[in-house]
């Protein structure tokens, strides 16, 4: 058993590679490995957007992130200087940009570039998307 | 303590790509990892000398490079052969760097424990 | 020992040519999404020969290719996991 770090690049929308991303997270915890954290950095803030809005007959990958986070129990964070740039903001970035409205909410968190860097010192492997 | 070595592999301005690789670069060596940089490809542009980025709207990260020491990031590798394809010289570069072919590189890499490609 | 992992394809991204100009024999090239569409073209089959080539077998069946691709070696994610464990270390360029 090892403990990985995932860093997802892409958006949830428009690429492959997020998809692909959750995927290997799905199968490393079904075989029994640890997720340090599956960490959000460039366009890969788009995933924890709460207003994404797939069609009800499509794959909802944010909501599929959210239901395997919940059953294995590990963090989903945002960078969130790289999530204020595209738009990407919970409720603290809001009041503190005076702005009524945000779209992300727990369980996803915000974190700093620092998180990723802890999360790659103390997993065994790291795995981009 | 993680030997952490970022990969600059496309030109800047175009997209974040660059400013977000140098971000996490200053931020883990402020973070004690041993940070190293290589710059290959159209990456290899982030390092010219005389840019303009506000001229098309984007941030002056490429000044922010010159910081590099002081966060003792010291191996910064930039790939000859890239240099040969974009026909650039030493004196084009702006940092203090060393000119490295692809089997130095491609050491590198082994020799490291994580490599991030942006 | 590294795991190359590619995901663009070779038609949009330098990811596949900067991976090749720093490989090492005994380092495996896994290939998925559209960078698996590389292997129908014989430029890229001939640069390709000699290494370890994975490809990610759901990206080949969701795009019809699995007669085409046949030769090549196709991974579950469940093998792609296990394989970053016997490689020291996964590159995603």
């Amino acid at each position: 058993m090892i403990k990985f770090i995932i860093q997802v690049n892409s958006p949830a929308y428009g690429s492959a590679s997020s998809y692909n991303a959750y995927r290997f997270t799905e199968a490393a915890v079904q075989n029994g490995h640890l997720i340090d954290k599956v960490f959000f950095y460039q366009d890969g803030v788009l995933n924890t957007n709460s207003l994404n809005s797939p069609a009800s007959d499509e794959f909802d990958l944010q909501k599929a992130w959210l239901s395997l986070s919940e059953q294995y129990k590990f963090p989903l964070v945002n960078c969130v200087s790289a999530a204020l740039r595209r738009g990407v903001l919970s409720v603290s970035e809001a009041k503190e940009n005076n702005t009524g409205n945000w779209n992300m909410e727990p369980p996803f968190i915000m974190g700093g570039l620092g998180e990723l860097v802890t999360g790659i010192e103390s997993a065994d492997r790291l795995v981009s998307f | 303590m993680k030997k952490l070595c970022i990969v600059f592999s496309q030109g800047p301005h175009g997209n974040a790509k660059g400013r977000e690789a140098l971000d996490l670069a200053l931020l883990s060596a402020s973070f004690e990892q041993e940070v190293s940089l290589v710059f290959t490809d159209e990456g290899i542009l982030n390092l010219l000398k005389h840019q303009s980025p506000e001229t098309v709207g984007a941030k002056d990260y490429i000044a922010t490079f010159g910081a590099l020491p002081l966060y003792d990031v010291e191996t910064i590798l930039v790939c000859e052969a890239a240099m040969e394809e974009l026909e650039l010289a030493e004196h084009d570069i702006k940092l203090e760097v060393q000119f490295s072919s692809s089997q130095a590189i491609a050491e590198h890499f082994n020799h490291v424990d994580e490599v991030l490609v942006f | 020992m590294i795991l190359h992992h590619i995901q663009v394809s070779a038609a949009q991204s330098a990811a596949l040519k900067l991976c090749l100009r720093y490989i090492n024999s005994t380092d495996s090239i896994l290939l998925s999404s559209n960078a698996v569409n590389c292997l129908l073209n014989k430029e890229w089959q001939s640069r390709l020969s000699g290494y370890n080539i994975l490809v990610l077998e759901d990206d080949v069946i969701a795009r019809g290719l699995q007669s085409r691709l046949s030769a090549f070696k196709m991974i579950s994610y469940a093998d792609f996991v296990a394989l970053t464990l016997t490689h020291n270390k996964v590159i995603s360029w």
